[in-house]
């Protein structure tokens, strides 16, 4: 990954020197251990500060919305995913983006790392060949990379991105993930009582700060339905009706253009599992429809489309 | 409303579209048809109005049940909204049962304006169905509307 | 009145000088003491259900508290002015109005950190003002006892110090709680709680080495956090920057999310709505966030606050400007958690740095 992040800086180099964009928004190192955070490099002299390894975790897209300057973003797998979503919803104008597309075997939950050393606060942090080096006051650790991925990392079918301007580096083959839709399948064997009640604690957590909504590059309109007055929908305090209703219509909103980034998940301040939903309906847009979000430019959305044979059975 | 007391009457929200299922209901009145009255009607253009929204909203205030209805899918007055309708019900009806709506309380139906028996014959066998769900409680809202306490 | 109470702190202050009131506790034996504690007072205490994140909560058994932690995810702000709390209920349209029942309970808070009970020094200058009180707010927090528990091991991202506060920060507690590894050292700070600690049975003296030993950790805590923030002309440098296109680039990563305004022990802005059906209706007060687009929208549609740049300044300004001006402090207490918990890892000490090092 040191040789992608040496290509990644050569790219955003020539980029701005040529200026082919105004400003290379990237990642550089984030001012904790295990933290990336987004940059704007705008001189080409600042190169250097661009980083490209397993931290790398924001999903930059979201700060392509409403620019007026010309950008080049460093998008993952899925990161180039919902850009291909935004270009087919006209909220981006191709021509003003540079997508440097970086094939991605899989970011970190530091989460993870921090549930595997009992809550430890972690110091320091590097990684090299796959391996993480997790530092503290009185321990040291190494750890496996891949032992500690995003859930969204471990359910991903294109770590290539589907489409870009430039690729950095080789594609890396795609792999059959390790758990798609475990946990969707296993709460569906659940009784509809059980559901509602695994929901109703894990919704229950919510203080409705809508980070997860500020954190969707799919989320950008104006006005949300739950910011609506005249009518308001769903009330604004922590009700677990209100909050259900909110999360309920907020996936239903991502039907067919959520990627699973995951970015929802991670902006959560209090850890509730949202792709126990956007996961769910992804799998029955797949099963229905035969669809997946923004594998293409020029596609459109399942629910913008339909056909003549769709499944009607529970229609009376 | 009193549950309790066993003389409880379920109270259905129906979406029609203004072209065929509210035509149907019409007819299904002219014709004299019984059905039962525990259903109130919210007339819309067409069922690729209904914004799932509504029907989570409706849920939300204490409607034990819901029925959407439009016209057969190649029938409708603006020629496919109710093909895109389709689509976001099944998602919707998928969704909410996943998430623990019990499923039957929320219906969908494609009812022509011809089909005045259909249309009777749906209300029926929609208020038997809720009618053994007994009354909703899972997305209700506390100390909301109808009455209902949690 | 004013030398009764010069007196008593006087006598106080040699008390705890010649440590006669400071009391200790084996550590086996602190979840009979909040037990104790539980049955007479709604005690809250750091509980954890997964063994990682830590929430105030209120427990009715000793064992339920987690006592070892480095901070609480949320803010224990919740508990004195809570995420969803109605005001009243009305009926007829409004033109009846129901108050919320108040409770008379008492509650004792056990373990919060020096940096969350300074924060509610820091609410109190809001919510409990000469002009003006907030009922909602001065009831519980006159009902409330606190016991602070000193931080022997500050996280990477804490900067208590660097805002002149302190892991042993002893200001706004009742009764300061220091863990001596194999006991837990209690020192009276109000008379609230020296009052408290003569109820509570099992208490030893405290030994002279119990007190020295519990200095010896403050001094290893203070000198765990290397994070400096250069305070002295910030207030002036933040009047004169208000216009500078330094804030164009401090705003850029920020997703206007308001995990930060949510986490944090001293952001207060709330929102009022609303709740009717029919004529009977709530009015329920809610956190709001300044860094939420609509925050500031006028019913005009004028908007004071339109992007992000604009709402990222009021923050800083907020904290380390408008607030110093009108209440002579600084709204953050270096807790960390609007540093842990953003997920585009914003960074509010370097954000001043950058400030300070404007030319």
């Amino acid at each position: 990954m040191m040789d992608l992040q040496t290509k990644l800086r050569e790219e955003a180099k020539r980029l701005l020197e040529e200026k082919k964009v105004d400003v290379v928004i990237g990642y550089e190192d984030g001012s904790m251990a295990l933290r990336t955070t987004p940059c704007f490099v705008k001189d080409p002299r600042d190169v250097e500060r661009l980083v490209w390894n397993a931290l790398c975790e924001n999903n930059l897209a979201k700060y392509l919305i409403g620019r007026t300057n010309k950008a080049a973003v460093i998008a993952k797998g899925c990161d180039v995913r919902s850009i291909v979503v935004l270009i087919n919803e006209k909220q981006l104008e191709k021509e003003n983006i540079i997508i440097i597309g970086m094939p991605c075997a899989g970011i970190i939950d530091r989460k993870k790392i921090y549930a595997y050393l009992g809550g430890a606060d972690v110091k320091q942090a590097n990684i090299e060949n796959g391996i993480i080096n997790v530092k503290g006051d009185g321990f040291e650790e190494k750890l496996n990379v891949h032992d500690f991925l995003h859930d969204s990392c471990l359910a991903c079918r294109y770590r290539n991105p589907v489409f870009c301007d430039i690729l950095v580096g080789e594609e890396i083959p795609e792999v059959e993930p390790k758990d798609e839709y475990g946990k969707i399948d296993q709460l569906e064997e659940k009784s509809s009582k059980e559901r509602w009640q695994y929901f109703s604690k894990e919704l229950s957590k919510c203080v409705r700060c809508y980070a997860c909504r500020q954190a969707c590059p799919l989320c950008y309109c104006k006005t949300c339905f739950v910011d609506q007055s005249f009518p308001t929908w769903f009330g604004k305090s922590t009700d677990i009706s209100d909050t259900f209703s909110f999360h309920l219509v907020r996936a239903l909103h991502m039907t067919g253009r959520c990627v699973d980034c995951g970015a929802c998940v991670r902006a959560c301040p209090n850890n509730i599992d949202l792709r126990m939903l956007t996961k769910k309906i992804e799998k029955d847009i797949k099963e229905l429809f035969d669809s997946e979000a923004g594998l293409s430019i020029g596609e459109n959305t399942p629910l913008a489309s339909f056909s003549e044979d769709d499944p009607q059975d529970f229609i009376g | 409303m009193d549950k309790k007391a066993g003389n409880w009457e379920p109270k259905i929200l129906a979406f029609l579209c203004s072209w065929c299922s509210y035509a149907g209901a019409d007819l299904a009145g002219v014709s004299r048809l019984q059905y039962p009255t525990n259903i109130r009607i919210i007339k819309v253009p067409c069922s690729g109005r209904i914004n799932p929204v509504f029907i989570v909203k409706a849920l939300q205030v204490g409607w034990d049940g819901v029925l959407v209805s439009g016209c057969h899918p190649g029938d409708c007055h603006y020629l496919s909204g109710n093909y895109y309708a389709r689509r976001r019900f099944t998602i919707l009806n998928r969704l909410l049962e996943y998430a623990g709506i019990e499923q039957g309380r929320v219906h969908f139906a494609w009812i022509s304006a011809g089909e005045g028996k259909k249309f009777a014959k749906t209300v029926g066998e929609v208020t038997e169905v809720i009618e053994k769900l007994g009354p909703a409680t899972r997305l209700v809202k506390a100390e909301l509307g109808n009455g209902k306490k949690k | 009145m004013k030398i009764h109470l010069w007196l008593l702190f006087l006598k106080m202050t040699l008390k705890i000088l010649l440590g006669e009131l400071m009391k200790t506790i084996k550590k086996d034996k602190i979840a009979k003491l909040l037990d104790f504690l539980a049955d007479k007072y709604e005690l809250f205490a750091p509980t954890s259900k997964d063994g990682l994140v830590v929430s105030f909560e209120r427990i009715e058994e000793g064992k339920q508290a987690k006592l070892r932690f480095y901070n609480s995810n949320e803010a224990p702000k919740k508990l004195f002015f809570p995420q969803s709390e109605t005001l009243f209920s009305y009926s007829k349209g409004g033109r009846e109005t129901v108050p919320e029942p108040k409770t008379e309970q008492q509650r004792i808070i056990f373990g919060l950190k020096p940096c969350d009970t300074k924060s509610l020094s820091l609410l109190d200058k809001v919510f409990d003002t000469t002009d003006f009180k907030d009922p909602y707010y001065t009831q519980k927090r006159g009902n409330t006892i606190i016991f602070t528990l000193a931080c022997n091991r500050p996280q990477s991202s804490c900067f208590c110090t660097a805002l002149g506060l302190g892991p042993f920060l002893k200001e706004g507690a009742d009764v300061f709680v220091v863990d001596l590894d194999d006991k837990y050292l209690f020192e009276p700070i109000t008379q609230t709680g020296e009052d408290l600690l003569k109820e509570i049975p099992g208490l030893e003296e405290a030994a002279e080495k119990d007190i020295s030993y519990a200095k010896e950790l403050a001094g290893g805590a203070e000198a765990k956090i290397t994070t400096k923030i250069q305070l002295d002309s910030l207030k002036e440098k933040l009047d004169e920057i208000f216009n500078e296109s330094v804030w164009d680039e401090i705003h850029q990563k920020c997703l206007g999310c308001g995990v930060c305004t949510y986490l944090c022990p001293t952001c207060h802005c709330f929102d009022i709505v609303d709740e009717q059906v029919n004529d009977k209706g709530k009015r329920i007060r809610i956190w709001d966030s300044c860094m939420y687009p609509a925050f500031t929208l006028e019913a005009s549609g004028h908007n004071p606050k339109p992007t992000g740049k604009e709402r990222m300044r009021q923050r800083i300004m907020h904290k380390f400007n408008y607030f110093v001006e009108t209440y002579d402090e600084i709204a953050c207490v270096g807790c960390g958690r609007c540093l842990r918990n953003c997920p585009a890892c914003m960074d509010i000490t370097k954000v001043i740095e950058q400030i300070n090092n404007l030319k």
